[in-house]
């Protein structure tokens, strides 16, 4: 499967006054699975919805293989955009019944494998008579996961999958995703809350935070670089100079701090009479996109 | 393969230690095939990119290699080589901490030394 490279440049979004995006870069490379990860209102479905041509942007361009991906057919039928469905909403696809979402799925999407989606209606357990507004919550993931799946789009985005899923479908969704992309390559973007458990999942991840991409990077490669470093706060803050200090907890002289460095420095830390620990990439997350929120 | 995945270190350095530690324990043997990138993925739920790096540390280590066309199998004298590897880092990794902590207890080299020689005894029976 041959998807383009999926690039954004200087995107600027605002919803009335708040602007919601700012000057924003990002490149999405074919032939991999990308996580993307911020907090609530970070700007996730936005970008996303930017990047499929779903929403509009203030600034700023988005191509696809080079070309601009707004009404560009061929660029629109490459990607797919799997949105999450809202329990709340009384309009648009929850009038439907799932059968019939699936069949403008089916007409949306060239690629889409019918096989496949009747695989996986069986395997969710899934009612093709039952409207999207009586469907669960985890239901209505489901569908979000099969439409995503199915449409064999060379780039496809799936925002929020998890949400309600219980921990054996979520488990079973990441087993699909990595059988899928074991023989299609295609190129995911998985946008989660649930970090951890999809943290081994993700070959890159990119972090969004109030409006910009703080990091695009190869996952393990970005929590490398990170370590927390605890013991008496004279030891710790002599080992930790010259380190990126992200964030500090106190309890008396005990002294934790979440830090950021090359390989050379953290592993000069381990020297001294201090606990080093590595951090996965949810402490990460936390340490970079905390802002003291936290305690 | 067996063992789980944990959060302590990096997934793809935990697949490299998984197949030594099976190599070394002859899950695996000289000019056998190990698991495939991909069936490493399904196995762990991991990202076949990550399952490589695994692999390929291994490969420049000198203790699998390709057979193109059909997967990545065991080198010749890996158990040995798998051996000599950790036998360098275990200065670093577990004399030099057990040291540390001695020293934090304030032991003394003697007694430290003879809990050693006593470990070594336990061993043994």
């Amino acid at each position: 499967m041959n998807a383009g490279t999926l690039k954004a440049q200087g995107l600027c979004k605002a919803y009335k006054d708040k602007e919601v995006l700012h000057n924003l870069d990002l490149t999405i490379e074919p032939g991999k699975i990308y996580g993307l990860i911020g907090r609530n209102g970070a700007g996730k479905t936005t970008l996303l919805g930017i990047l499929t041509a779903q929403n509009t942007k203030n600034s700023g361009e988005v191509t696809y293989d080079g070309q601009p991906v707004w009404e560009n057919q061929k660029a629109l039928s490459d990607i797919c955009f799997s949105r999450e469905l809202q329990p709340t909403l009384f309009s648009g696809p929850n009038n439907l019944k799932v059968k019939h979402y699936l069949k403008s799925a089916a007409i949306y999407y060239p690629n889409w494998d019918l096989n496949y989606a009747l695989r996986l209606m069986d395997e969710f357990k899934l009612e093709s008579k039952k409207k999207i507004s009586q469907l669960s919550k985890g239901q209505m993931s489901m569908v979000t996961i099969l439409i995503a799946l199915a449409s064999r789009a060379p780039i496809t985005i799936l925002d929020e999958p998890a949400a309600g899923l219980d921990v054996v479908v979520r488990e079973r969704f990441y087993q699909l995703l990595l059988e899928d992309f074991a023989q299609t390559g295609r190129t995911f973007i998985v946008s989660t809350h649930i970090i951890e458990e999809a943290a081994s999942v993700f070959e890159r991840v990119i972090i969004l935070d109030e409006g910009r991409i703080l990091e695009n990077a190869e996952t393990e490669e970005l929590i490398s670089q990170f370590r927390y470093v605890s013991g008496h706060e004279e030891v710790v803050d002599r080992v930790c100079n010259g380190l990126q200090v992200l964030s500090t907890q106190q309890m008396g002289r005990h002294k934790t701090v979440a830090v950021r460095g090359d390989m050379v420095k953290l592993e000069a830390a381990l020297e001294a009479d201090v606990d080093v620990s590595p951090m996965n990439l949810q402490n990460v997350f936390v340490a970079l996109c905390g802002h003291g929120d936290a305690q | 393969m067996r063992g789980t995945l944990n959060n302590q270190s990096l997934i793809y350095l935990q697949i490299a230690r998984m197949l030594e530690d099976d190599i070394l324990r002859g899950v695996y043997r000289e000019e056998e095939q190990v698991p495939s990138t991909n069936e490493l993925a399904r196995g762990y739920n991991i990202n076949p990119a990550t399952a490589a790096k695994g692999i390929n540390l291994l490969v420049a280590d000198g203790i699998l290699y390709k057979r193109r066309g059909i997967g990545m199998f065991v080198a010749k004298g890996a158990g040995e080589t798998v051996k000599q590897k950790r036998k360098s880092t275990f200065y670093d990794g577990f004399v030099k901490p057990l040291v540390k902590e001695g020293a934090s207890l304030e032991l003394t080299g003697e007694e430290l030394v003879s809990m050693i020689e006593q470990a070594i005894k336990e061993e043994r029976v």
